[in-house]
């Protein structure tokens, strides 16, 4: 079945995200869309090397040291080019946000009716609790979206769009979800029967998954009650029979050795790291041997020069990530080894987003 | 080392970022509104140049226009195409220069991976 028409009442754009509630609002998102492309994303190289050379020229040296990022910062925010930099980045993010949530927020009747139709129809369930109980860490606004991710019934929708937006094209049309989903470790044996996505917010990586492995049995859980029902729509629209689920990873609902494939795609940098070190358990507990966990995310900041730690770290106060900062200090492939994962070697340069690979020995 | 990182994860929260509401990154907060005000003109510029060549384009099929057709329709693909080929040039023409500082003002379309 269909999702109901009322959520594509002006047709589609990019992929399956619902085109915006009127022209006004789709051609302002299109100029925030191109400024940040090539105002920020185009100028991520050259503000690199300029910034660099205020470092040099200053006599800071780029080796990885986390216990001198303070005084980048205090030293590049003194540049003007720099702080307009920021500037423009803060407040593109500021805009996109408030003009989707106008843009939603305008037709927000329907748009519910359409995730409450949703949940009556299949391929694929969707199951939450309404007395669900949201940890506090939870609830912040994070990358500033209004309302956050728990507490905002349409923050599914907004998540997805917001995705679009922020990733300057690269998300439509699923692309980076599937080019992510393409680096996910393959269990021992390679067989794959179960597959479960750890904080899986709008779906997006559950469905690159299901493109990959159409056979297994999909499970997409996500702390927010309102991004599972989006979650679900959005499988439906795509014909993807998985299965969502509100629950907190770090008590995982499943039964020992029932997974073949664990996946968090850019989950651990969103929770604090005592919460990462619990995930990682109930990830082994459900994992079976020879399984294969996958995270992606953030390098460590034993990895990472001088400059990318500064860069990293503004992005995360402008993009309102509180727990990132923590989470790439903690070096997250060290905890997975102490939980007892047996580690696939990685090298975290090549990415912006490294993917761990650990698998759950067989004894 | 473990007080220094700790440390450092208070310190980070006095970045500018982290503060809700209208964060400052200037001294003066004038700057900052100028920026902002700027982005936001420019914004509103595009959506009317958008709406007129969405009338232009409407009127010069059929005799009359609608306002339901302006809200909520889209324009044609080729009118769409050469929409964004326009909205990147005068991005391009109007914010370059803002970074002439340091060699950027050649701004080229990149996606954010």
């Amino acid at each position: 079945m269909a999702t109901n028409e009322a959520f594509y009442k002006r047709g589609k754009t990019a992929g399956v995200f619902p085109s915006l509630s009127s022209r006004r609002d789709e051609a302002y998102m299109n100029f925030i869309e191109d400024a940040r492309n090539l105002l920020l994303h185009a100028q991520q190289k050259p503000i690199g090397e300029y910034s660099k050379l205020l470092l040099n020229n200053a006599g800071k040296s780029m080796e990885p040291d986390p216990s001198s990022t303070m005084e980048a910062v205090e030293l590049l925010m003194k540049d003007n080019v720099l702080k307009t930099y920021y500037r423009i980045k803060r407040t593109l993010q500021e805009s996109f946000w408030e003009c989707t949530y106008n843009s939603l927020n305008m037709r927000k009747n329907d748009l519910l009716q359409a995730l409450d139709d949703a949940e009556k129809i299949g391929p694929g369930s969707v199951t939450y609790d309404p007395s669900f109980s949201i940890p506090e860490y939870a609830t912040s606004e994070i990358h500033i979206q209004p309302g956050g991710n728990a507490n905002e019934p349409l923050s599914g929708l907004l998540y997805d769009y917001g995705s679009k937006v922020f990733m300057g094209g690269a998300a439509d049309n699923d692309m980076f979800a599937d080019m992510q989903a393409s680096t996910v470790g393959v269990p021992k044996n390679n067989k794959v029967n179960r597959i479960l996505d750890l904080g899986c917010s709008a779906g997006v990586t559950s469905s690159a998954l299901k493109r990959i492995y159409p056979d297994a049995e999909v499970w997409g859980i996500d702390v927010s009650s309102h991004m599972v029902r989006y979650a679900h729509a959005r499988a439906i629209e795509q014909n993807y029979d998985i299965n969502f689920k509100q629950m907190l990873a770090e008590e995982l609902n499943f039964d020992n050795n029932h997974f073949d494939i664990v996946v968090a795609n850019l989950l651990f940098h969103e929770v604090p790291v005592s919460v990462s070190k619990k995930i990682l358990s109930e990830t082994l507990r459900v994992l079976r041997p020879g399984g294969s966990f996958t995270l992606i995310d953030f390098p460590g900041d034993k990895t990472r020069d001088v400059y990318t730690m500064f860069f990293g770290e503004m992005d995360a106060a402008d993009n309102g990530e509180p727990f990132l900062p923590g989470f790439v200090r903690s070096n997250v492939e060290e905890i997975m080894e102490e939980v007892g994962f047996e580690m696939s070697p990685y090298d975290p340069s090549k990415f912006i987003l490294a993917g761990r690979i650990g698998f759950k020995p067989n004894n | 080392m473990t007080d220094k990182k700790s440390n450092d994860l208070e310190d980070l929260g006095k970045l500018p970022g982290f503060k809700r509401g209208n964060p400052t990154y200037f001294e003066n907060e004038v700057i900052d509104h100028l920026i902002s005000i700027t982005l936001e003109l420019g914004a509103e510029l595009w959506v009317v140049k958008d709406r007129l060549a969405h009338v232009e384009e409407i009127l010069s099929e059929e005799n009359e226009i609608s306002l339901s057709s302006l809200r909520t329709g889209k324009p044609s693909d080729l009118l769409q195409e050469q929409l964004d080929k326009e909205r990147k040039e005068i991005i391009k023409r109007i914010y370059g220069r803002l970074y002439s500082k340091y060699g950027g003002e050649t701004v080229d379309e990149k996606s954010a991976i």
